[in-house]
């Protein structure tokens, strides 16, 4: 059976960008020409329309979930990959940032994230939303930035994969050793 | 009555709840002088070892190690031991570490009065001199950041130099090879004598994940900070759910997210 999980990106309604269009963005991100965008190149090239840096952490998750070979960067056919799962986010937040104004508060996170088709026993009370905003939201704005917004998501994202594996019966609750809960929770570290 | 983990949990005392970096009473989570400090043998009875590594005191080498070693050490850092440095004592705050007042004038490069996430990198580095990763400059900016504005001021700044000082000195001493990292056998084996019950697969598994990038496997001063700092604090977010000590917890969904994103730093 395959699970269809609530956090990740789903699959577009945008045609996928040429390969010519990528290529130039590809050469004006990587400045050094290495042929490699590494994690502050990516930084540099990404807004999350508010004037201040680009969350670091965010740009780490989304380069090492397309870096194949570890080798701190992403090339040209991974940058692909990249571009298509943040211009995929993008389409989300904007749907949910009613207002335009970059941010999105706790009822428009829950909306977003209740959005993609939660099975019940996977559903979260409004105060966890609250946690989320209060643990994401690095601009102390009580609201949440893109790129906050995409780190909240993937860390959803990773708890709520390795929670099923688990979860066998998928009714919403586990059983497990200190040591299998650590390995679970480093899975997000 | 036997435990999965360890031989029971500590009196108590040492480990207040809610303080998941912290010792009790003392600001920015100052260590509890813990029974593991001591390198005789493993500290009996501690699942979570809790922390922060016992000595306070010593700056700069590890107990019972040569000073110096092939440590880096910190970028930027004023040399010269205890007693070394001349700076006008009427400058430096009470409470605040003179060699970490010397060393925050120079990480604080623009002079703001605080060090942010860019500073504090560029000042920390790893025994084979690459900069401190993101994560770990971030975990330990929010551990002493007390307003959360993703800044450290002078005061946050100087429990910080304790923290990497005694965490320097523990790396020092777990690395038995002198190598510069930690390897798979010697973090089960620092973690046991942390009072850590768990298997060598749990650290082979840390280790592999944490090595450098393009090194031999073993891993820096960096990770070996966050990854002992997480797992104290997502140890006692298990201790609180298994009130009856029996090695397994049942958790909710939501329960499960919620701990770890909150105690997660």
């Amino acid at each position: 059976m395959a699970y269809h999980s609530p956090y990740r990106a789903p699959p577009h309604i945008n045609a996928p960008p040429d390969q010519g269009f990528l290529w130039n963005i590809f050469q004006r991100v990587d400045k050094d020409r290495s042929g490699v965008i590494s994690d502050s190149e990516l930084q540099q090239a990404l807004s999350n329309g508010t004037w201040t840096p680009f969350n670091p952490v965010t740009v780490r998750s989304i380069i090492s979930m397309f870096d194949r070979e570890n080798k701190g960067g992403v090339n040209f056919n991974e940058f692909a990959g990249v571009w298509k799962y943040i211009t995929d986010w993008q389409n989300i937040f904007r749907t949910y940032d009613r207002d335009n104004s970059g941010f999105i508060d706790k009822n428009e996170l829950k909306q977003a994230l209740t959005g993609f088709g939660e099975q019940q026993s996977y559903r979260l009370s409004d105060q966890f939303y609250g946690t989320l905003i209060d643990k994401f939201d690095r601009q102390r704005k009580g609201q949440v930035a893109f790129d906050d917004f995409i780190q909240c998501c993937i860390v959803l994202q990773r708890l709520t994969d390795v929670f099923r594996r688990y979860d066998t019966d998928q009714d919403g609750w586990i059983q497990v050793s200190y040591e299998q809960y650590l390995s679970m929770v480093f899975n997000i570290v | 009555m036997s435990f999965h983990y360890g031989q029971g949990y500590p009196g108590g005392g040492n480990v207040p709840r809610g303080a998941p970096y912290g010792g009790a009473g003392a600001p920015y989570g100052a260590p509890p002088s813990a029974p593991y400090g001591a390198p005789a043998g493993p500290a009996g009875g501690h699942y979570g070892g809790y922390g922060a590594p016992g000595q306070g005191g010593h700056y700069g080498h590890g107990p019972g190690g040569a000073p110096g070693g092939p440590y880096g050490g910190y970028g930027g850092q004023p040399h010269g031991g205890p007693g070394g440095y001349h700076a006008p004592a009427a400058s430096i705050p009470p409470g605040v570490n003179p060699e970490a007042y010397q060393w925050f004038q120079s990480v604080d490069t623009d002079h703001s009065g605080f060090i942010n996430l860019k500073e504090l990198k560029q000042a920390l580095v790893n025994s084979n001199w690459s900069a401190f990763n993101d994560e770990t400059c971030l975990m330990m900016i929010n551990m002493f950041d007390k307003t959360r504005s993703g800044r450290i001021d002078l005061f946050g700044f100087s429990a910080l130099w304790d923290f990497m000082q005694r965490w320097r000195a523990l790396f020092q001493q777990y690395d038995r090879d002198r190598s510069g990292t930690i390897s798979g056998a010697e973090l089960h084996q620092a973690l046991a004598q942390m009072g850590y019950n768990l298997s060598p697969q749990f650290s082979e598994t840390l280790v592999q994940r944490f090595s450098f990038r393009g090194g031999r496997p073993g891993i820096q001063l960096d990770r070996f900070i966050q990854v002992c700092t997480q797992l104290q604090s997502m140890t006692q977010v298990f201790r609180e759910r298994d009130t009856n000590m029996s090695g397994n917890v049942r958790l909710s969904y939501e329960d499960f997210l919620a701990g770890a994103i909150t105690r997660l730093m």
